[in-house]
């Protein structure tokens, strides 16, 4: 973006990622002997750590007109769509399953979805919410409507970010959408998932087309690889094949490493998204770690599983 | 015609306070819009941000001093006004543009340089020295064109 919109926003972003947790201090909480010692550490630190919900808050005051940042936030949005279908299908309450920040307000979603009035759903959500709930009712298959929301969020995050956003954030959707097609695809090759099943469940993009992935994944593993070694994805096949913990690994960084691309710019919303993306890493460095620590893993595997820094 | 002389000296000390003027504001108000964003995180950066947000503020002050020394050097302040021929207004006019025209973009280019020196002050303010000196780069080229439009005011025989 060549003009000077949002200095406000950005200017206060670059203060806050002096919040972010360092690699000195990361190194720091691996090395402390448990969870308690973890949060002792965390909570010694000298600076403010905001939550994700708060980061946002901050983000959208200052830039609340951007349609382009709300994209960061669809996978939320479709997410909690799967939860509010399910429990409103099954009487129960939605909340524990919601994840925030969102674009829209979880209470308003539960009423629409219980009142079936899917017009009052941001137009990127009605379409969709309507097919799984009719998907849903008629198979019952969780699954499967699960699929078909998330497919259609990744879909939804490529559409408008041609539509209102630049460069930046349509090479960060098409990195969210190859990561999770290849994700999806690599699950239902070593399940047999058939064809019907597959091709709802990917979404597709400009570098890994839709209908031969799902192809070579009904073809099985094998197949699956080959196909990817064909792709400029082959390093992803090779991480894949030797670990799939290693490759959501791999996924976590290549979206870090775009964020970092962002990182000199002085203005436009690119550095507003790539803090909001260094935070999410942080937040799920911060989750591995934590876990690692109650089952006492040791050192090296923790510092195996740890994403890259934005820092 | 002698009227019309002097009417476009003014209308040269004119533009060279506006121009100049309008670079000035839009600088400032961009680096104020970025300080004020670091401040909303960080009030205790509030002096270093504050250097930065005054740099783009010296167009203006130039353009002012061109529109009066030209004023001066005409007589509308002072002594009263000289009369002036055509050309010789023109020669004014001409006089004033370098400081007008180069004020109006060196202001908001600095301001641009000053805003980005914002983030290295919100990130590194060990290192806001080099902000600084970045955006007083742009200065030069303001410094330059008020030292041509002085020269011209003052080197216009009449």
């Amino acid at each position: 973006m060549s003009s000077t919109k949002y200095a406000s926003a950005v200017a206060a972003v670059k203060a806050m990622e002096s919040n972010l947790i360092t690699q000195g201090e990361f190194e720091q909480l691996i090395n402390a002997k448990s969870a308690a010692e973890m949060d002792a550490i965390l909570s010694s630190g000298a600076s403010e750590r905001n939550s994700l919900n708060e980061v946002w808050e901050m983000i959208h005051d200052f830039a609340p007109d951007s349609e382009e940042l709300k994209i960061l936030l669809y996978r939320n949005d479709f997410h909690n769509l799967k939860a509010a279908l399910k429990a409103t299908l099954s009487n129960r309450e939605p909340e524990q399953y919601y994840i925030t920040p969102t674009n829209l307000e979880l209470d308003e979603l539960k009423s629409i979805l219980t009142s079936k009035e899917y017009d009052y759903l941001p137009e990127y959500m009605r379409e969709t919410a309507e097919q799984a709930y009719e998907l849903l009712t008629r198979t019952l298959d969780g699954q499967l409507s699960d699929s078909l929301i998330d497919s259609a969020a990744l879909s939804a995050m490529q559409k408008a970010s041609y539509e209102f956003g630049g460069e930046f954030i349509q090479k960060y959707s098409q990195l969210i959408t190859v990561c999770a097609d290849i994700k999806t695809a690599y699950r239902c090759s070593v399940m047999n998932k058939p064809y019907s099943f597959i091709e709802t469940a990917v979404c597709g993009s400009e570098e890994l087309d839709k209908e031969s992935l799902a192809r070579s994944a009904q073809r099985g593993t094998e197949s699956f690889f080959s196909f990817l070694e064909s792709t400029p994805y082959n390093e992803a096949a090779e991480i894949l094949k030797s670990s799939p913990a290693q490759f959501e690994k791999w996924c976590d960084d290549i979206i870090t490493d775009h964020a970092e691309s962002a990182r000199m710019r002085s203005f436009g919303t690119e550095p507003l998204m790539a803090y909001f993306i260094a935070k999410e890493t942080e937040i799920k460095n911060l989750r591995i770690l934590k876990v690692c620590k109650e089952c006492n893993t040791n050192k090296e595997t923790i510092m195996e599983r740890m994403r890259k820094l934005y820092v | 015609m002698n009227s019309l002389g002097l009417a476009l000296a003014i209308l040269g000390a004119a533009c060279s306070a506006l121009f100049a003027g309008i670079g000035s504001a839009k600088g400032v108000g961009l680096v104020g819009e970025a300080a004020a964003g670091v401040v909303s995180v960080d009030p205790n950066k509030f002096s270093k941000v504050l250097i930065l947000q005054l740099l783009p503020g010296t167009q203006g002050l130039y353009g002012l001093l061109t529109a009066i020394l030209l004023l001066s050097r005409i007589g509308v302040i002072g002594s009263g006004a000289v009369d002036l021929t055509v050309s010789q207004g023109l020669m004014f006019f001409a006089a004033s543009l370098p400081i007008a025209i180069v004020g109006l973009f060196s202001g908001i280019a600095q301001g641009r340089a000053a805003a980005a020196g914002v983030g290295i002050v919100a990130k590194k303010p060990d290192h806001s020295g080099k902000g600084i000196i970045m955006a007083a780069m742009v200065e030069t080229y303001a410094i330059l064109a008020l030292l041509i439009s002085i020269l011209l005011i003052y080197n216009i025989t009449f």
